[in-house]
């Protein structure tokens, strides 16, 4: 590696911007098909997560509902407004599910429909879900939670709780 | 700035490097090169095209007769530009839109936003009720044409599935130019919020 490496850059600002640009698209990139982290805010899961502090490890890979199986922790784009949300996938298209929390008395069910999938929060009773804004399109999955990462001191793997009965 | 550039000149340099190395051969550097040069204008451009604007060939005729006008005539496709940087912000009655299927989470679809939330609408055969509420954060979409797969089959879908907004029409040249959305008679059947 020589000086004449940097020359090229040292006395054009054009090329040094250019280069930050084409690095943070890359960045941007790794973010958007990689991995990401996000924010578990909140006590709407409770047990899991605790209601501020707690960050996740989010696997792009499964966007879009890709590969997410009933029992799997979604994070995604909640259909009423801005946020992000992180909660449990409880159906999948073609399941039945039931519309309401079991201690409320309803026994009422609903077939979750074509492309979309069921979300509830692990804390039923302080979490607004699909019990509240209906079915979710997977369009609006934006990844799979792979791991508990901050505090770093809690660090673990999240793994679907759900298991075969014959693999005990 | 500094350390971008260090961080370039090491990359070349050992981009060089190994391939002068292994083969020491010219074309061996230059095409390294040469990939480093044009392959590094990927990232940008998909950026670009996720976020700021993507041109776009439509398929099917559930626009027609506003895009695809000759869908039964011939095989050719109207292009357009869809714009997409703050697509979800601001939206109106009268505007088309692409957005990701709720049926399909791969497919993305272009229909005309007809109602926003709050508004009343009266809805068409598929669905089975004669009147809806649009929820909070939703809006009703419905193509132009007869044949289209909308709200009226899937019901009100959520503003976040939206992905751009389709400004332009870059083909046909007969057509090509902005998209006047805010001169589109609206159908009858809504009631608005505000």
């Amino acid at each position: 590696m020589s000086f004449r490496y940097f020359r090229p850059l040292i006395g054009h600002p054009f090329k040094g911007v250019l280069f930050t640009a084409k690095f943070l698209a890359f960045a941007h990139l790794c973010l958007e098909y990689g991995y990401s982290t996000a924010p578990a805010a909140g006590p709407s899961m409770l047990p899991t997560f605790d209601i501020l502090g707690d960050w996740v490890l989010v696997s792009k890979r499964h966007r879009y509902g890709r590969d997410v199986s009933v029992g799997d922790l979604v994070a995604y784009s909640i259909p009423i407004n801005e946020d992000l949300g992180v909660k449990r996938v409880l159906g999948l298209p073609g399941d039945y599910v039931m519309i309401d929390t079991p201690e409320s008395g309803s026994e009422a069910m609903i077939q979750v429909p074509q492309g979309h999938c069921w979300i509830v929060g692990d804390n039923l009773t302080a979490s607004r879900d699909s019990r509240l804004f209906g079915p979710v399109p997977l369009a609006l999955i934006r990844g799979k939670v792979i791991a508990k990462i901050k505090p770093f001191a809690e660090f673990k793997w999240i793994e679907n709780p759900l298991k075969r009965p014959d693999h005990q | 700035m500094a350390f971008a550039s260090r961080l370039w000149g090491r990359a070349r340099a050992r981009a060089t490097a190994t391939a002068a190395s292994q083969s020491k051969s010219a074309f061996a550097r230059q095409f390294t090169n040469y990939l480093i040069r044009y392959v590094s204008w990927l990232p940008p451009l998909i950026w670009f095209n996720t976020y700021v604007a993507q041109v776009t060939f439509i398929n099917g005729p559930s626009m027609y007769p506003f895009l695809n006008s000759t869908y039964n005539e011939s095989t050719k496709r109207d292009l357009c530009l869809v714009y997409k940087l703050y697509a979800q912000q601001n939206l109106e009655r009268g505007m088309c839109v692409t957005f990701r299927s709720p049926t399909d989470p791969d497919k993305i679809v272009v229909k005309r936003i007809v109602g926003l939330e709050g508004d009343i609408v009266r809805t068409k055969p598929p669905y089975p009720n004669e009147y809806i509420r649009v929820p909070e954060g939703h809006i009703w979409v419905e193509g132009d044409g007869d044949k289209s797969r909308d709200s009226n089959y899937y019901g009100p879908i959520s503003a976040r599935l939206v992905t751009g907004q389709i400004t332009h029409i870059l083909l046909p040249f007969s057509k090509a130019g902005r998209v006047r959305w805010w001169e589109h008679q609206h159908r009858t059947g809504i009631q608005r919020a505000a």
